[in-house]
């Protein structure tokens, strides 16, 4: 496991599972998004049930990108790895956009339901909280031109924002929140009703499944871009190429 | 059996499934045209950069000075 942290091997290693993840998450999305407009309207919520198989799955991952954003933060201020900073840069994209996803498709689910677009509770707050350190650090990372300096930063910042997780899963726990509580694998919660299981957890693995294929690409992408960056560098300090710059 | 028949919620699930997918799908296509970008640029960089010993023997011996 340890010997993939070397670029090389992980860029062999990962090269024929990059393809794989695509096609499952292709895949899963069709079969996810036919279930959904399978099941039966909720007898309360009617047909604003089928949001949340789009917004739950955004908001479950763009939290899961942010802890994968922190993790690699840590290994690379820590450790000072290249690859784990590329893999922090190369959370941030997905996880902003599932992020927007979770609070856009939420605003959308909560006006029916709910009767208001945006409402100050402690859950979209920690949300949109969340997807600020998502726009800092990427505007951070942008701002230096350094970029051992911009990573050293930006890991910084996604280590502060991990402070903000704990605070987004039990926020609806903590306070009282319009947002409903957890009912999907939650001990004493009424649980989601049995019709919908599928369809969700489908949409689940398939946003999942869809995030490790943007995260792995994106990672690979930008080991490219380093390994682009090294050779026009070396070529521009190596007199014997000078023709070539 | 599909059900599209969103009445009365409509214009709330649609454009959530909407965006969703313009949003996937813009990400996928971002992902897609970045990769493949550094990819051509890498594999034109190393296709070109010659071999250590090859450069040596064809440009002589290694210059010490600045180039003028």
């Amino acid at each position: 496991m340890f010997g993939l942290s070397n670029p090389q091997r992980f860029m062999a290693f990962t090269g024929p599972l990059a393809p794989v993840l695509w096609a499952a998450a292709g895949v899963l999305l069709a079969v996810g998004a036919w279930l959904s407009f399978s099941v039966p309207a909720d007898y309360q919520q009617g047909d604003t049930v089928r949001i949340m198989f789009v917004h739950v799955p955004a908001a479950v991952w763009g939290l899961g990108a942010y802890g994968a954003l922190g993790v690699s933060s840590f290994f690379a201020l820590v450790f000072r790895h290249a690859l784990a900073d590329a893999a922090a840069r190369a959370a941030a994209l997905p996880g902003a956009a599932l992020t927007g996803l979770a609070l856009v498709t939420g605003s959308l689910w909560g006006q029916p339901m709910w009767g208001t677009w945006w409402v100050w509770d402690a859950r979209l707050t920690s949300v949109l909280v969340l997807f600020l350190f998502y726009l800092g650090y990427m505007a951070l990372r942008a701002s230096i031109d350094d970029e051992q300096k911009a990573a050293r930063a930006a890991a910084v910042l996604g280590l502060v924002g991990l402070v903000n997780l704990p605070i987004v899963k039990f926020s609806v726990d903590w306070w009282n929140t319009l947002h409903q509580p957890a009912s999907f694998l939650s001990p004493g919660s009424s649980g989601l009703d049995p019709a919908y299981v599928p369809a969700f957890l489908t949409m689940l693995a398939a946003y999942g499944v869809l995030f490790s294929a943007l995260w792995l690409s994106a990672i690979r992408t930008e080991v490219r871009r380093r390994r682009v960056v090294t050779l026009r560098a070396r070529r521009r300090w190596r007199p014997e190429c000078s023709t070539w710059t | 059996m599909l059900d599209l028949d969103m009445s009365p919620y409509a214009a709330f699930v649609w454009p959530a499934w909407g965006i969703s997918a313009l949003v996937l799908g813009a990400l996928t296509a971002r992902a897609a045209i970045a990769g493949r970008r550094w990819k051509r640029d890498l594999d034109r960089l190393e296709g070109a950069e010659p071999r250590p010993q090859a450069a040596r023997s064809a440009v002589g011996p290694k210059e010490t000075g600045p180039r003028p």
